[in-house]
């Protein structure tokens, strides 16, 4: 598929980039990208990725709009309430860019939506926005099995945190070395401890440009952990390390 | 010395930690260094002690049974799962 007069002129921005450019652009277009999460994370995500012509994005989340979402999700209005978050994202989205294709998945992630759009194709990338431990363990299972590069991030409070695989290049190092896939789930979440709105902005802008670096083969920080403290404003980053008993990448799933 | 970081809000518990302590053999993992911690502060230990909380040193994330040298920067990090 290449780029058409109204796509030379919607993105021109990145047209004029070298390192992005008429080639760049047609890998995004010709991506399919599932967001799992269309909370505080999975809202900067989606807008961002729609925005910069990513071709299909695939939109999972089983919830409503409730009125305690709306001082971070910034996709939906007062009016949403009550609404499939989904289905109030791709309006919106397709209002920002109707060039691009959106599906909706209005229930919770499994297996089956996350091995692909369709029977014979697997997602380009797959951005982890969820709240809980148990979707986060599926989605990196999934994507280790299938080599999908995965992109997730987390936010509580004043803090977020980002973490990227290519497991379409690396075969060592997942989600599950660092949080053991039987971790029980941390006592501290969004609903019980509170978030500040940027934060997720700041997280989900990161995925946003990490997905964005993933598409275009810029991307070379497998397993890099990155930690964000916004009430001191300040960064941490560090690379985790595989680990050699862990249940999903350890030596006998190799 | 090992030199301490309690990132985010566990930097919130532990005001009153002095971040520099004299590497010795009795705190010689960050399991240690976390016990160590807890005996004197008791709302930190319960906070370092939360499942998922991750431990680095020198910007490695590593087990909580790495063994420390002296003059490593060993970080604290706690959980963060909400979306």
């Amino acid at each position: 598929m290449s780029l058409n007069d109204d796509d030379f002129m919607r993105y021109s921005r990145h047209l004029l980039m070298d390192d992005i450019g008429e080639v760049g652009q047609e890998k995004l277009t010709q991506a399919k990208v599932l967001i799992v999460g269309l909370g505080g994370l999975g809202c900067p995500v989606a807008l961002y990725l729609a925005a910069a012509g990513v071709g299909q994005i695939d939109l999972c989340d089983p919830d409503r709009v409730d009125k305690t979402n709306l001082q971070r999700q910034v996709l939906y209005r007062t009016e949403d309430c009550g609404e499939l978050k989904v289905a109030c994202a791709k309006d919106r989205l397709h209002a920002l860019n109707s060039g691009i294709t959106i599906n909706v998945l209005a229930r919770e992630v499994d297996v089956d939506i996350l091995s692909g759009p369709s029977l014979t194709e697997a997602y380009t990338a797959i951005v982890d926005c969820t709240d809980n431990l148990a979707a986060r363990q599926l989605i990196n299972k999934t994507c280790y099995e299938q080599r999908i590069p995965l992109i997730s991030a987390a936010a509580v409070g004043w803090e977020g945190q980002l973490v990227a695989f290519d497991f379409r290049r690396y075969r060592q190092l997942c989600f599950s070395c660092i949080i053991d896939y039987k971790s029980t789930e941390p006592m501290m979440n969004c609903s019980n401890f509170g978030v500040v709105g940027p934060v997720l902005g700041v997280m989900g802008s990161l995925q946003s440009i990490t997905v964005m670096r993933m598409l275009l083969g810029f991307f070379e920080q497998h397993g890099e952990l990155q930690r964000y403290d916004g009430k001191r404003g300040q960064w941490l980053t560090m690379q985790c390390a595989s680990d050699t008993s862990c249940s999903i990448c350890g030596p006998t799933d190799r | 010395m090992i030199n301490l970081l309690f990132f985010g809000r566990l930097g919130d518990c532990a005001l009153d930690v002095d971040k520099s302590i004299f590497y010795q053999d009795d705190l010689a993992t960050p399991l240690d260094v976390r016990d160590w911690l807890a005996k004197a502060h008791g709302d930190l230990g319960k906070a370092l002690s939360e499942p998922q909380v991750l431990v680095s040193v020198n910007k490695r994330v590593v087990k909580w049974d790495h063994p420390l040298a002296d003059n490593d920067e060993l970080a604290f990090l706690p959980p963060v799962t909400g979306g």
